[in-house]
């Protein structure tokens, strides 16, 4: 197996390292729209959750993301489900009546968070209300800052 | 307020120098249609629309739109980075170093400035809408120019990314045109 085909990664990723993850303690109908959008990162890589609204150009497929190390490997977990929250809170802002909707953003919305904190404990804070900040010493300056190439 | 959230919506890896690129992203930049231009129309409108989808979807887009201005800044710059004064004027950019150097400077493709112009806003929430959708459309006609124009697929995955992107938004403003319509508010 190609060790940066990230599509596999992530589901395993997602299997191993996520016990108990907080949404299945919740009362979430999780199934009903999942079944009719992209996954977090399958519609990721495409800029598009809606497999009715996706529309590509020039390629055939969508461009996979190959982290280089373990760091932007888990940053592309918390990119595909911060893209997800974020199709969703525009389609939400249209039809907040839409429960499945609904609960699938909160779905996953948890788990980004989840993976921040990880992330964050081991790499410093993306937030500047993370509770990494409370390291000694300053962490948000930290390099690298986002638009600079890796 | 806002709060920044330290990473790219869709990450830049560029690993080829490539100044005619960088010159001709500026469009999205700086140009008419570019991010710059749709945020700040974005968020300037949100004040006249006439209920909470409107208020709620303008800013959340607004939001996205800076966000998609910082892909394509950081986009120039990884373009630009360590590029010699013969390289970049060989690209047509020796008029941005007499006056910016390496710095960003929000300009189109051509070298116009960035002018407020771009912000349009009537106080009328279905005319906004309306020339809301037709910027999405001309800014998704703009990034299928810049993939004709490269064919280096560190550009082309967050180009796609961003020109998906209008598809939806224009679908998002279509939905809240079509609602206020309908609902003759």
């Amino acid at each position: 197996m190609n060790k940066y085909n990230i599509t596999e990664d992530y589901y395993n990723y997602i299997n191993n390292n996520y016990n108990q993850p907080v949404y299945n303690q919740a009362n979430f109908n999780k199934a009903a729209m999942s079944n009719s959008l992209y996954d977090p990162y399958n519609g990721f890589i495409r800029g598009n959750m809606f497999p009715d609204l996706y529309n590509a150009y020039k390629t055939a497929n969508p461009y996979e993301i190959r982290p280089m190390n373990e760091q932007a490997e888990l940053l592309t977990y918390i990119d595909a489900l911060s893209f997800a929250t974020i199709d969703l809170n525009l389609y939400l802002d249209i039809y907040p009546d839409d429960r499945d909707a609904l609960a699938l953003f909160n779905q996953y919305r948890i788990q980004k968070n989840e993976y921040m904190k990880k992330y964050e404990s081991k790499y410093g804070p993306l937030l500047i209300n993370s509770d990494a900040l409370e390291n000694y010493p300053w962490a948000w300056d930290n390099n690298p800052w986002p638009w600079q190439n890796k | 307020m806002w709060l920044y959230e330290k990473k790219l919506e869709y990450p830049v890896n560029i690993t080829k120098k490539d100044l005619k690129m960088a010159k001709y992203l500026m469009a999205q930049y700086g140009g008419p249609d570019g991010e710059l231009a749709a945020s700040l129309r974005y968020i300037n409108q949100r004040y006249t629309m006439p209920d909470e989808k409107g208020r709620a979807l303008l800013t959340d887009i607004g939001t996205e739109e800076l966000a998609h201005v910082e892909i394509i800044s950081a986009m120039i710059s990884q373009l630009t980075a360590g590029a010699t004064i013969k390289e970049l004027e060989d690209a047509g950019l020796g008029a941005h170093f007499t006056q910016h150097d390496h710095a960003l400077f929000p300009t189109d493709a051509v070298g116009v400035p960035f002018t407020t112009a771009y912000i349009e806003a009537t106080g009328d929430y279905i005319a906004d809408l309306e020339s809301n959708m037709a910027a999405e459309q001309r800014a998704r006609a703009t990034y299928e120019h810049l993939m004709d124009l490269t064919e280096d697929p560190d550009l082309l995955a967050p180009l796609a990314f961003l020109r998906q992107r209008e598809i939806i938004h224009y679908q998002r403003f279509k939905e809240l045109r079509n609602y206020y319509l309908k609902k003759k508010i």
